[in-house]
């Protein structure tokens, strides 16, 4: 299997969970940046291991890096990239990865040159609190173990649906996989920034191949809207047994979503 | 854990803080590339698994690792289930389950079905582990589930 594909599976999840981590503002929305570069890396590097008639899986060997201090974050985060560098193939792909990591370690220096950045990290904590509300026990349970779920569940869809659609020849799977990768990512941000600021940060469970090598696509679309209605009920009653307007909204948001996603699954049938 | 530590198993009731820390970082999971038995409990209805990977050594588990697309019930069975039965005999593992499922009988239909997918998929690879020894030529052992979670009551562990 290649090892590239994963190291930059890897290097993507340190870059985004880095920023999940992190709670300035600036900081953390250009790491998210990096990350989404990262992961067109991983598309790209991918279609190139298919296309040499070679494979890829999504074992991946990343312990999250906790720490308290925004600049060992940031540190760890340098020590991966260089070592992830050493891999890249000195071709056009490998030397547009290497030049868009080669920035980013300049960004990573840009943030250590100034001791301000060096804020405290709470997002491994567990303490589950969040501040500027006042959530009920009950309802800090409820919000924990959905966003355990969801994360999960996210980061699940981004991997499978890229997966299905670097070895689809068909333009519409192509788009409606891309629009389903690109919502997904949207959903992981926030749940993942949810979770750090409860002091719960965790990276998802990795994929065992039973979850993301799919036979049969219209068994696994049906399957997948079954899912999608389970994700819908699980936004509701989130909704409704949180007591706060603007949490509340969120989930109503998230929900209206997941009913598109059900429509956009419903083309790959056709 | 001893068998005098079996009779008070813990499974994890409401979110304190060992179920979270095996929410955050489930024990034993992923693949365990050196194990001789390997198993899979499929429900058909929702198509979550788990697979299932035992190291045995005579009467001995040396290792015990898993994986999952279930729910986080399953993942924090699981991960408590391989924490239990890692560098214990099979005698130990059955005591486990009973115990686990003694608990479980208090609780709802949802949690039996997901504990029943952890303790099916071990069994899967004990079977998996005979039928190699016995000559087959098999890669994994699958049992598949007749109670779904869909449908059970969805009051959840944790």
């Amino acid at each position: 299997m290649n090892n590239l594909f994963k190291k930059k599976h890897e290097l993507w999840l340190h870059i985004n969970f880095a920023s999940f981590a992190i709670s300035d503002e600036e900081i953390k929305a250009r790491l998210y940046d990096f990350s989404q570069i990262a992961f067109r890396h991983m598309k790209w590097i991918a279609k190139d291991v298919l296309e040499n008639n070679e494979n890829y899986n999504y074992d991946r060997d990343i312990m999250l890096y906790k720490s308290t201090s925004v600049f060992e974050i940031i540190k760890k985060l340098q020590e991966v990239t260089l070592e992830t560098m050493k891999l890249y193939p000195d071709d056009v792909l490998g030397n547009r990865v290497k030049t868009d990591d080669e920035y980013l370690l300049e960004y990573l220096n840009q943030i250590i040159k100034n001791s301000e950045n060096d804020k405290e990290i709470t997002s491994f904590n567990m303490k589950r609190e969040w501040l500027d509300k006042n959530l009920a026990q009950e309802q800090i349970d409820a919000l924990t173990l959905f966003l355990f779920e969801e994360s999960y569940k996210e980061y699940e869809l981004i991997l499978v649906y890229a997966y299905m659609q670097a070895r689809t020849k068909d333009l519409t799977q192509f788009d409606v996989f891309q629009d389903l990768i690109d919502e997904s990512h949207f959903h992981l941000k926030s749940f993942g920034n949810m979770m750090a600021k409860m002091g719960i940060l965790a990276l998802p469970r990795e994929l065992h191949e039973l979850t993301y090598v799919i036979k049969d696509l219209e068994q696994f679309v049906k399957d997948g809207i079954a899912e999608e209605e389970a994700a819908k009920e699980m936004c509701k009653e989130l909704s409704d047994a949180i007591k706060d307007e603007e949490l509340s909204k969120f989930f109503d948001f998230i929900n209206y979503q997941e009913s598109y996603h059900i429509e956009l699954m419903q083309k790959l049938l056709k | 854990m001893t068998q005098d530590e079996l009779k008070d198993v813990k499974l994890p009731e409401g979110m304190n803080p060992e179920t979270l820390s095996h929410l955050m970082e489930p024990r034993n999971y992923g693949k365990l590339e050196e194990a001789n038995g390997v198993g899979v409990a499929l429900d058909e209805k929702t198509k979550e698994y788990v697979i299932f990977y035992t190291l045995f050594d005579g009467n001995m588990i040396k290792k015990a690792m898993y994986a999952t697309n279930g729910c986080q019930d399953t993942v924090v069975i699981g991960s408590m289930f391989t924490d239990m039965i890692s560098n214990n005999d099979l005698n130990y593992a059955n005591d486990a389950i009973r115990r686990m499922n003694e608990k479980l009988g208090t609780m709802s239909d949802q949690q039996q079905v997901c504990a029943d997918l952890v303790f099916r998929s071990y069994k899967a690879s004990m079977q998996n582990f005979e039928n190699v020894k016995n000559g087959a030529d098999e890669e994994l052992h699958l049992y598949k589930m007749e109670d779904s979670c869909e449908g059970a009551n969805n009051e959840q562990l944790i």
